[in-house]
């Protein structure tokens, strides 16, 4: 099926012409390979500056373009394909996270940032292949067939008032893109284990087995993704990822909260999932676990002037790699080093443990975003208020542009509000270093749909541009809070209401990664998609807005006033006609002298009664 | 409420009187406070408390309207006496559908038959009618006869039946029974249309000594070559007419088609046929199949076939890790691993077998799981050991309206074979056939039809020619009669159901559009039994019944 690999080889030590052959050997190779259903696991871990560590699981499967697509499978799973077939879904992403992303921790201007740190809860974004009329009922029914499959109120983005279709602010398309977020949707295990069942091995065997639920959901950071995309020409391509910020469960690292012992704690495989790994799912392709050292520790190394290999003046990795890669932003500057183990050569008798450990206590810290964005709420009361956006600069922009005087940055802002916060978006104000400027100065471009009461959320796409000088931005727009009807409160309606994460966007500054020393036969879906073109992405906090609750027993309250008004008219009426009140004293005077007379007998009367009442009490 | 106006009304005096505006505020009765003793009533109570009174009451009767008006049921009207009407109708009168019997007699001899002959032995055949179990769906018989000797043919008076005289004598009995089929099939016409169904039943003369055997073909006839007399033809005529082409071959007491068992077709008429290939092990071994190429090719006539009891859509998939949730228990004597009947309720792993209804699947389809098990290493082979004690020859067994599961151990599997460790290797096409082909009987078994036929109950060796449809044609009659028939019933029954269940709670709200409904269901039952008792329609009544059901139940 496959072109073998010798004769790629020797091809390519021919001559240099030969490139061409070996490139369109290769694409051929693809092409051939693209026929028969694949799968291929991967996990990439990653130290992080602040004594974490990160786990980004990488699962492709991938399904040729065929005419029996969705009928007949071997690997792929047959649901997706029948989703993809019913939807006309050209493109799909879902993502469940649980935690927030530190983008000045663990990076945020990488691809790992840019790709796979997601805004809390669910947010499902969808491309169809559909007419345009068509595509409002076909998401609905996507929202609720997601929603039985993954076990989650994904069908509440089934309401217009949910989801929101942006035409360049979130990705550049044809109006054929359908964006929404729920931002309170808590992410557990009943949502892994469908994820799961996508996988042919499920977490029976291979990578997916390190996925120790308890180790996995006591995390700082968890977002499981599906992303898929289909094309006529190359069928069906499923990315699974599952990225974790860990807390390595050692020893060392539970003294350093105590006392100042090692700045990093080692740490290992079995630290961070209380699993090793033994063996790879049989079906897949390839099976490669990675560690990931950061261009901090790369430049730390070279400072002490030792090489960068597994085991240095600074680290040692407990097993030897199989490969090592240097990985090359888009500048062309060595970023960071990967150490690649395939975990064909280990296997239950022989686990494999990669782990870390550390020579010297080292401090470093990851690239960053030119800016780190941040979203905040402003005023009191329950009437009104103003939502601001600060863009607070990381000095990245020294580094990498000139400060002359023209140059300016450029920055995308998405953000969709429900229909009850109505931002008056004629109020945007934008303040630079604190000084208020104009609004034509710094908005390039804006698209603006308002948003309809109970029918259409707001939804606002902005492009800014900062001058490079610049170190805090900030943008304010007003807002009133709108009221709901009594039936549409969520329970727990005094908590406030979720606003979900704008999504900031730096199109000048990729975070595209690439392998100059990689064979061109080594295939990794997971370097594949670093090596992407892809745009520096952050996520704003969610905002949480409390707007006025009504009084939920004023129902009950008004149904017990009027009864009681209506108690007191007809007892007083029928009080008024059975009674009638001068016999009664009347009455009343002539017993209270006969009262007298019965003193004695009464006496006699409630001796009588307390016997009786004892006896009764003895009775029971 | 009632309380309060029962205990004001017995004071009311009858007088009626002017009306006096002072209420509450003035002191109902004038007499003195400061006297010594009680004056005496001397009067009858005034107009006031009348006036009180009455607007009290006044005051309820106001808001009784209102009160009736808020506590307001809207209930569509539903035609009950419709449906009790249809429901009495189909009890005395079940839906039976007009077939036809038509006998042919080839004879070898020379010289033209006598016309009254055929007449004689019409009348001959009728009478055998009343042998019919009453479960049957068949309606009234119209019986003709056709004798075919040297001389030409004659037919009883009766006959409608397109059969081509002299195309087929008595001496072609003697071919391949294939052949013979097929040519039969040609001399009736060569249709399988629509319209009644004649069933023919050929008897053919023919004194080779081997003696006489039955044939049923693969369309609607069925033939008998061999030495028989008259009296021995009658019988086999009525036997097989009524065993095979009425009943499917059924006996009595014995579960199948229009024996309370229902068909496991979808409410909309679609069914999803979904085949899985399970890996128990994959460290053991991992098997994968060519599913799409051999099992499309063999599967299409059947689906084909089935088209007009239900819309068949097909699926398959492989999965991996998925142990059995069954015990099963090592049998040296046996040589293999042995699950025994009482264990299969417990071999479908729901757990670990994520065999996943369709997306594509919508609504009420149904869905039916066909599953391939392949044991692991360690409890390879497995047999399926029958209550008797022999062991089963398929290996596989069926849940009905769930699917079927085969258990098929890998070649070269026995007690302590060793792992593969891994290898990936395909199902040959051979042994993917034969699995096919147990499926295609269990699919027949789930549908209510016999897997395979055995001669039970007729004194004669009787053959059953195969179709590579996996159904006869008759075979496919008795599927369109019983399902017509029960969807009606079933359809009828919801009604009556429904209609019992709106009596019973006069405060249930009925929406319109479940009113709207059942007039429409009504109305294509009465039309489905119309076209039964017409003979029009292979599944008229198909596709209505159930569909309202759901939908009923879920508005409810």
């Amino acid at each position: 099926m496959m072109m073998p690999p010798s004769t790629a080889r020797r091809l390519c030590f021919l001559s240099l012409l030969l490139l061409l052959l070996l490139l369109a050997a290769a694409a051929s190779a693809t092409a051939d390979a693209a026929a028969a259903e694949e799968f291929t696991e991967e996990l990439l871990l990653r130290p992080l500056p602040d004594r974490k560590a990160l786990a980004h699981f990488h699962f492709r499967s991938s399904a040729p373009p065929a005419s029996a697509a969705g009928r007949h499978h071997h690997l792929f799973p047959k649901a997706i394909s029948q989703l993809v077939q019913k939807f006309h879904i050209s493109e799909l992403e879902l993502s469940f996270t649980q935690g927030r992303w530190n983008y000045e921790q663990w990076g945020g201007y990488d691809p790992m940032s840019t790709n796979n740190a997601k805004p809390p809860g669910v947010e499902l974004w969808a491309i169809f292949d559909l007419p345009l009329a068509e595509i409002d009922a076909t998401w609905k029914n996507l929202t609720h067939t997601l929603s039985g499959l993954f076990c989650a109120s994904i069908n509440f983005l089934e309401s217009s008032t949910a989801f929101s279709a942006p035409r360049w602010g979130f990705k550049l398309n044809e109006g054929n893109l359908r964006y929404g977020a729920l931002p309170r949707e808590a992410v557990c295990t009943e949502n892994l284990t469908p994820w799961l069942k996508l996988l042919p091995c499920r977490d029976k065997a291979g990578i997916a087995s390190l996925l120790y639920r308890p180790s996995v959901y006591k995390g700082y950071y968890h977002s499981q993704k599906l992303k898929l995309k289909s094309s006529q020409s190359l069928g069906i391509i499923l990315d699974q990822t599952l990225t974790v910020v860990l807390q390595p469960n050692t020893v060392s690292g539970k003294q350093l909260h105590s006392t100042g012992g090692q700045l990093q704690p080692s740490w290992s495989m079995e630290h961070l999932f209380s699993k090793k790994l033994s063996g790879k799912c049989l079906v897949s392709k390839s099976s490669r676990v990675f560690v990931e050292i950061e261009k901090g520790i790369v430049d730390n190394v070279d400072k002490a002037g030792s090489d960068v290999s597994s085991n240095n003046d600074l680290f040692v990795l407990s097993t030897a790699p199989d490969r090592s890669l240097k990985e090359l932003d888009n500048l062309e500057v060595q970023s960071s080093s990967l150490y690649e183990y395939d975990v064909n050569n280990y296997n239950s008798d022989k686990p494999l443990n990669v782990g870390i450990t550390w020579k010297l206590p080292l401090i470093w810290s990851c690239t960053r975003a030119p800016y780190h964005a941040s979203r905040f709420l402003m005023g009191s009361g329950n009437e009104r208020g103003s939502i601001a956006m600060s863009f607070l600069s990381t000095g990245l922009d020294k580094q990498l542009v000139d400060s002359s005087n023209d140059c300016s940055i450029k920055a995308v802002v998405f953000q969709v509000v429900p229909w009850y916060v109505k931002v008056y978006y004629h109020s945007l104000e934008v303040f630079i270093d604190g000084n208020s400027k104009a609004i034509s100065e710094v908005v390039d471009k804006i698209h603006v749909t308002p948003s309809e009461d109970k029918l259409l959320p707001g939804t606002m796409e902005m492009l800014l541009k900062f001058p490079c000088s610049m170190q805090l931005a900030t943008l304010t727009l007003d807002f009133d809070k709108g009221f709901l009807h009594i039936d549409e409160y969520p329970p727990d309606a005094n908590q406030g209401f979720d606003i979900p994460s704008a999504l900031v966007s730096f199109p000048e500054f990729n975070s595209s990664r690439s392998y100059p020393e990689a064979d061109p036969l080594f295939v990794s879906p997971l370097l594949e998609n670093f090596k992407e073109d892809g745009v520096v992405k952050s996520y704003t906090e969610v905002l949480l807005v409390p707007l006025t609750t009504p009084d939920f027993s004023m129902p009950y309250n008004v149904i017990t006033f009027t009864c009681t008004v209506l108690a007191l008219y007809f007892g007083s009426l029928l009080n008024a006609l059975r009674r009638r009140i001068g016999e009664e004293e009347r009455g009343l005077k002539k017993a209270a002298l006969v009262r007298e007379l019965q003193f004695a007998l009464l006496q006699s009367q409630s001796q009588m009664l307390r016997w009786s009442t004892i006896y009764f009490f003895c009775w029971i | 409420m009632a309380e309060i106006a029962g205990d004001e009304t017995p004071p009311l005096p009858s007088s009626s009187g002017a009306e006096e505006s002072s209420l509450l505020s003035s002191p109902p009765s004038p007499t003195a406070i400061s006297g010594d003793e009680p004056p005496p009533r001397t009067r009858k109570p005034g107009t006031k408390r009348l006036v009180l009174t009455a607007s009290v009451l006044l005051s309820f009767l106001v808001g009784l309207p209102l009160l009736l008006k808020s506590t307001e049921i809207h209930r569509s009207p539903l035609p009950s006496d419709a449906i009790a009407d249809l429901s009495r109708r189909l009890q005395s009168h079940p839906p039976s559908f007009p077939c036809g019997l038509h006998a042919v007699f080839l004879r070898s001899g020379p010289g033209s038959p006598v016309a009254s002959l055929a007449d004689q032995l019409e009348r001959a055949i009728s009478t055998q009618h009343h042998l019919l179990p009453a479960s049957s769906t068949a309606g009234n018989i119209s019986v003709s006869v056709t004798i075919q000797s040297g001389g030409g043919c004659t037919s009883s008076t009766a006959a409608a039946s397109p059969w081509r005289c002299g195309l087929l004598t008595a001496a072609d009995s003697v071919r391949d029974d294939e052949v013979f089929d097929e040519l039969l099939h040609s001399a009736l016409g060569g249709r399988d249309g629509d319209g009644m169904k004649v069933y023919t039943i050929v008897i053919a003369e023919d004194d080779d000594g081997k003696g006489t055997r039955v044939v049923i073909g693969k369309h609607r006839h069925a033939w008998v070559v061999g030495k028989v007399d008259e009296a021995e033809a009658l019988s086999l005529i009525g036997n097989v007419f009524i065993k095979y082409f009425m009943n499917g071959g059924i006996e009595e007491g014995e579960t199948g088609i229009g024996k309370g068992e229902f068909m496991p077709v979808g409410s909309d008429g679609n069914v999803v046929l979904s085949f899985s290939l399970l890996n128990a092990d994959p460290n053991d071994w991992v098997y994968d199949w060519e599913f799409k190429n051999i099992g499309e090719r063999i599967l299409t006539p059947v689906v084909e076939a089935l088209r007009p009891v239900a819309d068949i859509n097909i699926e398959s998939q492989v999965l991996y890790h998925t142990p059995k949730s069954s015990y099963s228990y090592s049998d040296d004597k046996l040589g293999g691993n042995v699950l025994s009947m009482g264990d299969i309720p417990f071999f479908v792993n729901s757990n670990e077998w994520h065999l996943d209804t369709s997306i594509s699947a919508t609504g009420r389809s149904k869905v039916l799981q066909f599953v391939v098990y392949i044991p692991s290493a360690r409890e390879c082979p497995l047999y399926l050991q029958l209550p008797d004690g022999e062991l089963s020859k398929t290996n596989a067994f069926i849940s009905p309206m769930w699917g079927g599961v085969v258990i098929w151990n890998p070649p070269g599997c026995s007690v302590g074979s060793k792992k593969a460790h891994g290898t990936r290797r395909q199902m040959s096409s051979q042994e993917l056939m034969e699995t096919l082909e147990i499926f295609i009987g269990q699919l027949r078994q789930l549908f209510g039809l016999k897997p395979n036929y055995h001669a039970q109950g007729m004194d004669v060796a009787t053959k059953f020619l195969v179709s590579e449809k996996g159904f006869a044609q008759w075979e496919l009659d008795l599927l369109y009669r019983h399902h017509a028939c029960s969807n009606l019933l079933s359809c009828v029954a919801t009604l009556e159901s429904l209609s019992s269940l709106v009596q019973s709670l006069p405060r249930m709200i009925v929406m319109d559009e479940i009113g709207r409904q059942v007039e429409l269901s009504l109305e294509a039952a009465s039309l489905a039994q119309r076209n039964a008792t017409l003979g029009i329609g292979d599944s008229s009544a198909g596709k209505f019944g159930t569909h309202f059901i759901a939908h009923v139940r879920w508005r409810l």
